[in-house]
């Protein structure tokens, strides 16, 4: 990382390691509105095969479709994946600039624990908001999850892996520089970041109620995810930008979300 | 920069911690000594404010590093966790969201404790990193100062 001096007028912002690139806020757009899209679209894609080789019946093929969101995550994960190499190869950058100054193994270990231990708060805020929103009901985008054992595999082995190399990295190491470079506040840049990344959640899974679109569950997805979002984006900062203790910590919390759904203890 | 930093983290952990006092006077449950005359955690919960004070004092001077600020931020993290979210919790969140009208009230203070609770957590994990990175680079530096005073 090289420091430098900003020109007189514009705000000082610390350079960026990683993803204040070339493309600029365009290659941020892009890569928040794939993943959009693509969840959009996958699931679109899962509700037709579903329909036309006739296990959802036509009135509800997105109901069926939503037991598969888990899995349609690599598709997604897969996509963004694509975009990050594009926009790297444009900018000549590589994807190991992304996370951050190098870290040691056991640095990645205790700053995933430490990660996992700040993470309590916010998963009390959401245990206090299932009971709010669903009371002591499984939430849904969990109770709806029903595939065949070797989907379920592919969820706990390669699913919460790809969502790491993926999604953190995209919003952290490529939307967020992007952001704070235009911006010139990081605390401003932050929590556009925070808000756009918890928004996407509210596209999966996309549940039917009373024949129209589930919108109680999507702000009960955006909400629920905005604390945990919050915490690692901190963290983030606090980090150093390092990514990978983020990542791992979050693999552990997504990876164990998928085994318990997996082994029935959950939903 | 980094000792800016510190002090912000400190300001607004000092902030919210105030604010969650408030939160505890305003509903009048869980609390103790002065509002009462039970000595509980609320009692032991308001030793912080000297600490900060006096921690402040001292890392002015350089007495206390990054170190001093990660124990008394993590410590916090621990107590205000323990005290609210553990499985022996004393004052657990049905306290706070179930003794406000309107209950939007209730889902505010708890939104603070629980940002409270993070900014301590968070803060903690920087404030060792710094002291770690400034304990490396004395490590990394002690050598050569040490051939020269030698020389």
């Amino acid at each position: 990382m090289t420091a430098t001096t900003p020109p007189t007028g514009q705000p000082a912002v610390r350079p960026q390691p990683s993803g204040a690139a070339a493309t600029g806020l365009g290659g941020a757009v892009l890569l928040v509105g794939t993943r959009i899209a693509l969840w959009l679209g996958v699931q679109l894609l899962v509700a037709g095969v579903l329909v036309l080789g006739g296990a959802a019946a036509s009135g509800q093929p997105l109901g069926a479709a939503a037991a598969w969101w888990m899995v349609d995550g690599a598709l997604i994960d897969l996509g963004t994946l694509g975009v990050i190499v594009w926009l790297l190869r444009r900018d000549g950058s590589s994807y190991r600039r992304l996370l951050g100054p190098p870290t040691a193994a056991w640095q990645v270990a205790l700053g995933a624990f430490g990660v996992l231990a700040a993470s309590v708060p916010a998963m009390v805020l959401g245990a206090e908001l299932n009971r709010a929103f669903y009371d002591t009901a499984t939430p849904p985008m969990f109770a709806v999850v029903d595939v065949p054992p070797l989907a379920s595999a592919f969820s706990v082995l390669v699913v919460p892996l790809l969502a790491e190399l993926a999604e953190p990295v995209a919003y952290l190491g490529i939307v967020l520089p992007r952001l704070e470079q235009r911006i010139g506040r990081p605390w401003i840049a932050a929590a556009i970041v925070v808000v756009v990344w918890a928004a996407e959640h509210a596209f999966y899974p996309l549940l039917i109620s009373h024949g129209s679109l589930d919108l109680v569950f999507a702000a009960y997805r955006v909400v629920s995810v905005l604390p945990f979002l919050a915490t690692w984006t901190a963290l983030y900062y606090a980090f150093d930008r390092r990514l990978l203790p983020i990542m791992a910590a979050r693999w552990v919390f997504n990876g164990g979300t998928a085994l318990a759904l997996a082994l029935g203890l959950v939903g | 920069m980094h000792g800016a930093a510190l002090y912000r983290l400190t300001y607004l952990a000092a902030a919210m911690s105030l604010g969650h006092h408030l939160d505890h006077v305003i509903r009048h449950n869980a609390v103790g000594w002065p509002l009462t005359d039970e000595v509980n955690a609320f009692t032991m919960s308001l030793v912080i404010y000297p600490v900060i004070a006096i921690g402040l004092l001292l890392y002015r001077t350089g007495r206390v590093g990054p170190g001093f600020w990660a124990l008394v931020s993590g410590g916090g993290a621990v107590f205000v966790s323990a005290v609210h979210f553990g499985p022996f919790a004393v004052e657990p969140p049905q306290m706070i969201l179930g003794h406000y009208d309107p209950p939007i009230l209730g889902w505010l203070a708890f939104t603070w404790l629980v940002t409270f609770a993070a900014v301590l957590a968070i803060t903690s994990l920087y404030e060792t990193r710094l002291w770690w990175q400034q304990r490396h680079m004395r490590r990394t530096t002690r050598p050569a100062t040490d051939v020269g005073t030698e020389r």
